[in-house]
């Protein structure tokens, strides 16, 4: 039995609505549930508007969360909370967001870009320090100090990310949510920023969450995986556990769907469709089950049973 | 052996391979550098710089003459109505026996002064107010019901109202067009924050903790410098045009002031007499001058401040 280990960030039961005029509101997030451990990633899955962003923007408090609670080492961080966890939070939890294009201020140069975080929570003594901390993170991230003074349009768009990267490791972070951070990425630098955010993670003891679509990265990345559908998870579980053992129809569907780089194989590929209405919930609702150890699934009591027997 | 001498292993400086690609770049030098490459634009610069300059001086040059002298005839002592233009009064003189020359120099100080002034006002007020409208979601409510309101009552009643009020001078024209004046402005300014307050960039600020006020002023302000630059640009003979329509509507200023308003409202009237056409078509061509000077400039400087026009 391993030791317990420390639950760095904990998703309760979280909501998350957005209101567009006199209608009901649309729920994206709808009761997720989830812990992340120190020093692991955590990679989330899903297709496009299953919810996994409003999630991560849910936990660094830019969508409004309309049920449910995020703990940040125990510490509630949704909602009101006071200026002290403010800070902290605003310091230790970062985001590296999807597209390097847009995500950076076209009018700023990278030197106030990066130390944008510095200025709001006052982490320097001096005006020397805060360059010299600018370098550093910099550095960190292959690039060079003399880039400062330069505007964002004149980086490739790996150099972009990379700005994007050293403006989170400034604050000096210990979880950061990674929003598709190679999705926009040309395929030739995409290992380039997969290797950088790896080997800080080891020289730094990140934590992260990496939000995705592309399941070949995230097999490469990421320690344990949650799989979202239409804002509900519906399967979680150690990575490799998760690619040999797929259980609820719709990890099977996706994972059947990853392009394999082999013309012959992938000419033989079967894919299996995902029907949302081939599960019967009229009567018995469907939980949340560990059905073995740390593999999780959502299913009603004759899918579990269906799933247990796979497993056996 | 032969092979070895022939490839060479390429040495490769991972440092000086992110140093490629650099360009020594500064926002308001290229600005300025593609705004010089607009000819037209900057000739209407010139011009008004030119005029700027004049309208100053003029007063202080030989030979000029008092706006509100009634001139007399030397014989008759009668006074020199309607003298065409001429080696004596290079611009003629009006139905009175004033020098047009120097009621029109004056007329352009007045009215210029009038339209930056107004225009200055409208476009802070409407940067203060749209940026607050458009950033600050627990104000969009009430501020979209006060524009509501405001935007509901016709600029003109205002303007004629305050006219009415007060009496005729300078102040009083700047206050009536300054009341309203900025709810445009402000509401452009909303409509362009909305479209860029939630790109991933100030999502990234936000994260941060980067407060209100400084994402205002360092994210969303330094986007919009080129169509705030147009905005004010055109806001200048606007404010004039609307001096020249009060006046028109007999709100305007008294004639002991000279402005390009009431001088063209004098030469409107004796529109329909050829030989007196002269005295609207000097009025009209300055006016004419000043607002596609702006027109033109506005235009090129917002092409100017758009970073992707900088190559």
């Amino acid at each position: 039995m391993p030791i317990e280990r420390e639950v760095l960030m904990e998703v309760k039961n979280l909501r998350v609505e957005f209101k567009g005029g006199s209608k009901k509101p649309f729920v994206a997030v709808d009761d997720v549930s989830f812990k992340i451990y120190r020093g692991e990633t955590f990679g989330l899955v899903g297709e496009s508007g299953s919810g996994k962003t409003s999630i991560g923007r849910a936990m660094v408090r830019i969508n409004e969360v309309a049920g449910g609670e995020i703990l940040f080492k125990g510490q509630r961080i949704n909602g009101l909370i006071s200026r002290e966890l403010d800070r902290e939070v605003t310091q230790k939890i970062q985001m590296i967001f999807q597209d390097p294009m847009a995500s950076l201020n076209e009018r700023a140069k990278v030197d106030y870009i990066v130390a944008e975080g510095l200025y709001n929570t006052k982490a320097y003594q001096s005006e020397a320090e805060r360059k010299a901390m600018v370098s550093q993170a910099l550095l960190a991230v292959g690039l060079l100090p003399e880039f400062a003074s330069r505007f964002p349009h004149e980086f490739s768009g790996g150099q972009r990310q990379r700005i994007g990267v050293a403006r989170a490791l400034v604050m000096q972070p210990e979880f950061i949510i990674a929003d598709e951070p190679i999705s926009s990425l040309d395929v030739s630098i995409r290992a380039q920023v997969l290797n950088l955010l790896s080997e800080l993670q080891q020289q730094r003891s990140l934590t992260y969450m990496f939000i995705a679509h592309d399941l070949s990265v995230v097999r490469f990345i990421t320690d344990r995986v949650a799989v979202i559908n239409r804002g509900q998870l519906v399967e979680l579980a150690d990575t490799e556990e998760l690619f040999a053992n797929p259980l609820h129809p719709y990890t099977r569907s996706l994972l059947s769907a990853v392009p394999i780089p082999d013309p012959a194989l992938e000419q033989a590929k079967v894919i299996i469709p995902y029907d949302p209405l081939g599960h019967d919930y009229a009567v018995h609702k469907p939980l949340w089950v560990e059905v073995t150890p740390k593999h999780f699934v959502l299913g009603n009591a004759a899918e579990i049973k269906e799933y247990r027997q796979r497993l056996a | 052996m032969e092979e070895q001498a022939l490839f060479v292993l390429a040495e490769r400086d991972v440092a000086d391979a992110e140093r490629s690609g650099y360009s020594d770049y500064s926002y308001w030098g290229s600005t300025i550098r593609v705004f010089m490459k607009n000819y037209a634009a900057v000739f209407c610069l010139g011009l008004l710089i030119v005029l700027l300059v004049f309208i100053m001086v003029q007063p202080y040059l030989p030979a000029q003459r008092d706006p509100n002298e009634i001139h007399l005839s030397q014989e008759t002592f009668r006074q020199l109505r309607n003298v065409r233009p001429g080696a004596e009064f290079w611009f003629g003189t009006n139905s009175i026996g004033q020098d047009l020359w120097a009621r029109i120099w004056s007329g352009t100080r007045t009215s210029l002064g009038i339209g930056i002034a107004v225009a200055s006002w409208n476009v802070l007020i409407g940067i203060i107010v749209g940026t607050l409208w458009g950033y600050v979601r627990k104000l969009e409510r009430v501020l979209t019901e006060v524009y509501n309101v405001l935007d509901n009552i016709p600029s003109t009643i205002i303007m004629t109202l305050i006219a009415y009020m007060l009496r005729p001078s300078i102040s009083t024209m700047v206050i009536a067009m300054g009341v309203t004046g900025w709810v445009p402005v402000s509401r452009f300014i909303r409509t362009q924050v909305i479209i860029i307050r939630d790109r991933e960039y100030n999502l990234a600020s936000r994260c941060l903790g980067t407060p209100t006020g400084r994402i205002i002023t360092r994210n969303i302000l330094p986007y919009l410098v080129s169509v705030i630059m147009l905005r004010f640009a055109l806001a200048i003979p606007g404010a004039i045009a609307s001096e020249v329509f009060l006046t028109y509507i007999g709100l305007g200023l008294p004639l002991h002031i000279p402005s390009l308003g009431n001088l063209i409202n004098e030469g409107r009237q004796l529109m329909m007499i050829p030989v007196m056409r002269y005295q609207l078509i000097f009025p009209s061509v300055v006016v004419s001058l000043i607002t596609i000077s702006f027109y033109v400039m506005g235009n090129a400087f917002s092409d100017a401040a758009d970073p992707r026009n900088h190559v």
